[in-house]
């Protein structure tokens, strides 16, 4: 992870987050526990909770709190209660409540205005990692329920490029391959939503020889996916061509007991959004008359009772961190990169040294932060590109000139 | 030189100028070719050897055509597709690298864009009449015409005349038996002749080929043959990169339709249809194959294609492509139900692909020719689809066929072959035979300095372990490739 050992070093001499305690929400893997690190090594006192009931490592939580001294609240397999609690915990850490908050998908800020509002005043932002985070601290906004600024970290085109696209597109087949072992070559995979998480599976699968069906609700996206070759269809007829099925749309019911209903027998159902809406779980379990867990591991498969069997990966979790490892660390260096980087310089305007101090609602990263971040790594993986001249740089800014 | 016996027959001398400098430009994309100018030429391996050439007279054609000849070969030369001459470079042939058009002084071509019928297979009988001689003692085939046209002639010769056309006969075909008919009129023995005088055939294409072992079956073959096409520098290149390269070349310039997001059938999944479907997936374009062979249609779904009949798919895709090599893939009642617009074309060597003739007696159908090799055919309820050069091969016909560098596998395979069967005819007997495969990688070898390519060489004891020598053969001649 280059980027973040670049910012290590940085970090440890400026120290951005002396005094100032973080809480943070996220995925507890190896590239976390880097962030953790890189944020207590610029000053901050870190607590931490798992953002997803399944994706935790529980080695990783294990030496977190062991050998790096963070409070770390996670358990791979804890029920919705004791999820939230975890959140609780964490947040609870700071006597005053965290001055600073990361979350992954929405579930920290909502406890904090929720069950924990009492700690509100004490906050002075935070950063969102996923889609489905910004989309619901969008619609908080927008009532007046959000009390502090909180940076979209991840609307930057190398999150969408890096992240998304590559890593999304290549763990959520890795994790479709691991769970099932099927070959894609020659199968007929439906991919739901071609925003940036579904391109890269969708080309990802082509790369392997599936032939891809994508669905969509909206037309530029859904433009885009025919003009780049990929047939287009509703998923009422998709369903019944599908042998694959991997969501990822960030939004929910989007297959459902009418396309479950029409499924070729032994279809493989995964998602690859945030959260487990996207398949109709309980509809699936409505239709089946029998349910066998963990077929193989992260495998159900669901009994119709007419001879079709449907194959249900990570519960409708996030199959990419469910089945296999999550984004390679290399996707989550820029991603935490920028995370960290945008921390640093949330840190630095609410607390005013940077003038005005920051409204509450959702912010985009502040321009440059990207380029800083792309050019960390660049530079760390040997990659030079040109500069642009003094000339260039006339002609760009002048209208003026011409051919 | 009488006046059915011209020097050449070209469309307009004053292009030479032009296709001189194309086959310049040409030369330097084909290093196969050059480099064996420049090993054979100080040896003259084909002096004696009286080429007939029926092979789309374009410009990388020009530059086979002067390494026949710098190897020491007389040429005559026609084409051997109705559409696909460029004629500036059969004009520049004509005139030769050292004439001028008033004073020409290259090989006899008889060549010209957008020939008749009638006038095919007139250039065909000139470039296989050798003044003087009993005809050509070598072929250079592509598809096989010139080979035909000898066979039935000798065929005919022996039975005594030549046999009436049935009302079904194909319009070419009466055309073909007519022109025999006087030759057997006007020169009595021309054909066994010429066929007892010829050494051997080369041919470039899979349809030439079909022909030509069908005849060694049935035992009518006259002269030995070498399949340059199954050559794997030839096939594998000219098939599928060259097709690769050249189908999207000529959708694009007959149509400037956009390819992403279309939905394209391609009827055949052989190496052409590999390359065809390759280069449409490239553009964006949603590719759905057909096939008739269980092993392309494994091969094509799990390279991620649909496969479907061309019957489930006929009324909802935008562009047809045949590459089947066969007969009535596309027939008149399917181009009846396809979409309005819907875009049609045949990069299969011959135009029975798609059933034109059929096309043309359908109810009410109209016409409209909007360019050259692109017509538009209405229907009488209104919709309309495109067709590419009539159905023949529109590679060809709406662009410029494969590019220099994949000619120039193909082309150096011809002329090895040329030396192969002219200079050791007694190890070539009757039958149809490949090149040995040690000269199938020495025309790969040729090619690869132009590429920048850095060959690993094997060290005695990897080639003692794999069981070949360090110079090759390095495959067994069952490999795939």
């Amino acid at each position: 992870m280059p980027l973040l050992a670049a910012l290590h070093e940085r970090f440890k001499e400026e120290r951005p987050f002396e005094g100032l305690s973080i809480a943070a929400c996220l995925h507890i893997t190896a590239e976390t526990a880097m962030l953790v690190r890189l944020l207590r090594a610029g000053g901050a006192a870190v607590s931490l909770a798992a953002s997803n009931p399944l994706s935790t490592q529980d080695d990783i939580a294990a030496a977190l709190a062991v050998n790096h001294g963070i409070e770390v609240f996670a358990r791979a397999g804890v029920d919705r209660k004791g999820y939230y609690r975890h959140i609780e915990l964490a947040l609870a850490q700071a006597p005053d409540g965290p001055h600073l908050v990361i979350d992954d998908g929405g579930d920290l800020v909502n406890t904090l205005h929720t069950r924990a509002a009492s700690l509100l005043p004490n906050v002075l932002g935070g950063c969102e990692s996923t889609t489905t985070g910004v989309i619901r601290l969008r619609r908080m906004a927008a009532e007046g329920a959000l009390a502090f600024p909180v940076i979209a970290a991840n609307d930057t085109a190398t999150k969408r490029m890096v992240d998304n696209t590559c890593g999304t597109g290549q763990s959520a087949i890795d994790g479709i391959l691991r769970a099932t072992n099927t070959l894609l070559a020659g199968k007929t995979v439906v991919v739901a939503g071609f925003g940036a998480s579904g391109r890269g599976v969708a080309e990802y699968a082509r790369g392997f020889g599936a032939q891809v069906i994508v669905t969509e609700v909206d037309p530029v996206r859904a433009l885009d996916a025919s003009l780049r070759g990929f047939r287009v269809l509703p998923m009422a007829r998709a369903a019944p061509l599908g042998e694959v099925f991997v969501t990822a749309t960030g939004s929910v019911d989007v297959i459902t007991a009418d396309h479950l209903a029409v499924m070729r027998d032994g279809a493989i159902l995964a998602n690859a959004g945030h959260f487990d809406v996207e398949i109709d779980v309980r509809a699936l379990a409505g239709l089946a008359v029998a349910v066998h867990r963990d077929v193989r591991p992260h495998v159900d498969a669901y009994d119709l009772g007419d001879g079709r069997t449907l194959l249900l990966l990570a519960e409708g979790r996030v199959v990419n961190l469910v089945a296999a490892e999550g984004h390679p660390p290399e996707v989550m260096d820029l991603a935490f990169g920028v995370e960290a980087l945008a921390l640093a310089w949330l840190a630095a305007a609410t607390s005013g040294s940077t003038g005005d101090k920051l409204p509450a609602g959702v912010h985009e990263v502040p321009a440059g932060i990207d380029a800083e971040a792309a050019a960390l790594v660049l530079a760390a993986t040997g990659t030079s590109i040109d500069t642009l001249t003094a000339a260039q740089l006339a002609y760009r800014e002048s209208w003026r000139i011409g051919s | 030189m009488s006046a059915d016996q011209p020097p050449y027959l070209v469309a307009d001398l004053s292009l030479a100028a032009f296709g001189r400098k194309e086959i310049q430009l040409a030369e330097h994309e084909m290093p196969g070719l050059m480099a064996v100018r420049a090993e054979y030429a100080p040896s003259q391996p084909l002096r004696g050897a009286r080429i007939t050439g029926s092979l789309h007279m374009t410009v990388q054609t020009a530059v086979l055509i002067e390494t026949l000849t710098a190897l020491g070969a007389q040429v005559r030369w026609a084409s051997c597709n109705i559409f696909s001459t460029q004629d500036h470079a059969a004009a520049a042939v004509a005139v030769g690298p050292d004439g001028t058009p008033d004073d020409p002084k290259g090989i006899p071509v008889f060549a010209w864009k957008g020939e008749s019928l009638e006038e095919y297979w007139h250039c065909a009988e000139l470039a296989l009449t050798w003044p003087g001689t009993d005809g050509p003692n070598m072929i250079l085939d592509d598809g096989g015409d010139a080979t035909l046209f000898v066979h039935k002639g000798a065929e005919y010769e022996k039975a005594g005349g030549v046999p009436s056309p049935s009302a079904d006969d194909p319009e070419e075909w009466v055309i073909i038996l007519d022109r025999l008919r006087n030759s057997l009129a006007d020169h009595p023995g021309k054909w066994t002749r010429a066929a007892a005088s010829i050494q051997g055939v080369t041919e470039e294409t899979t349809t030439g080929v079909h022909r030509l072992y069908e005849m060694y079956r049935a035992g009518t073959l006259l002269f030995p043959a070498i399949n340059v096409n199954d050559s794997v520098t030839k096939s594998k290149f000219d098939n599928k990169y060259g097709c690769r390269h050249s189908l999207i070349d000529g959708i694009k310039r007959g149509t400037d339709v956009l390819i992403g997001g279309k939905v394209a059938v391609v009827c055949g999944y052989g190496d052409v249809g590999k390359g065809c479907a390759e280069s449409l997936r490239g553009q964006g374009a949603r590719v759905i194959v057909t096939e008739i062979d269980p092993i392309c249609a494994l091969q094509a779904a799990m390279d991620g294609y649909q496969v479907a009949t061309l019957e489930d798919v006929v009324e909802s895709a935008d562009i047809f492509i045949t590459a089947t090599g066969n007969r009535d893939v596309i027939t008149a009642g399917h181009m009846n139900r396809m979409k309005h617009q819907a875009i049609v074309g045949n990069i299969g060597h011959f135009d029975n692909e798609i059933d034109m003739a059929g096309l043309a007696k359908l109810p009410g159908v109209r016409r409209l020719t909007i360019k050259p090799q692109v017509d538009e055919w209405n229907f009488a309820d209104g919709r309309g689809i495109i067709v590419l050069s009539e159905g023949r091969l529109l590679n060809l016909g709406n662009a410029t066929g494969h590019p220099s560098f994949v000619m120039s596998n193909s082309f150096t395979n011809q002329v090895i072959a040329q030396v192969e069967l002219f200079t050791k005819n007694t190890e070539y007997p009757i039958g149809v035979h490949t090149l040995p495969k040690h000269l199938d990688e020495k025309v790969a070898r040729l090619h690869l300095d132009a590429l920048g390519v850095r060959l690993t060489q094997l060290t005695k004891e990897q080639a003692d372990y794999i069981g070949v020598t360090v110079d090759g053969p390095y495959k067994p001649e069952h490999y795939r490739y």
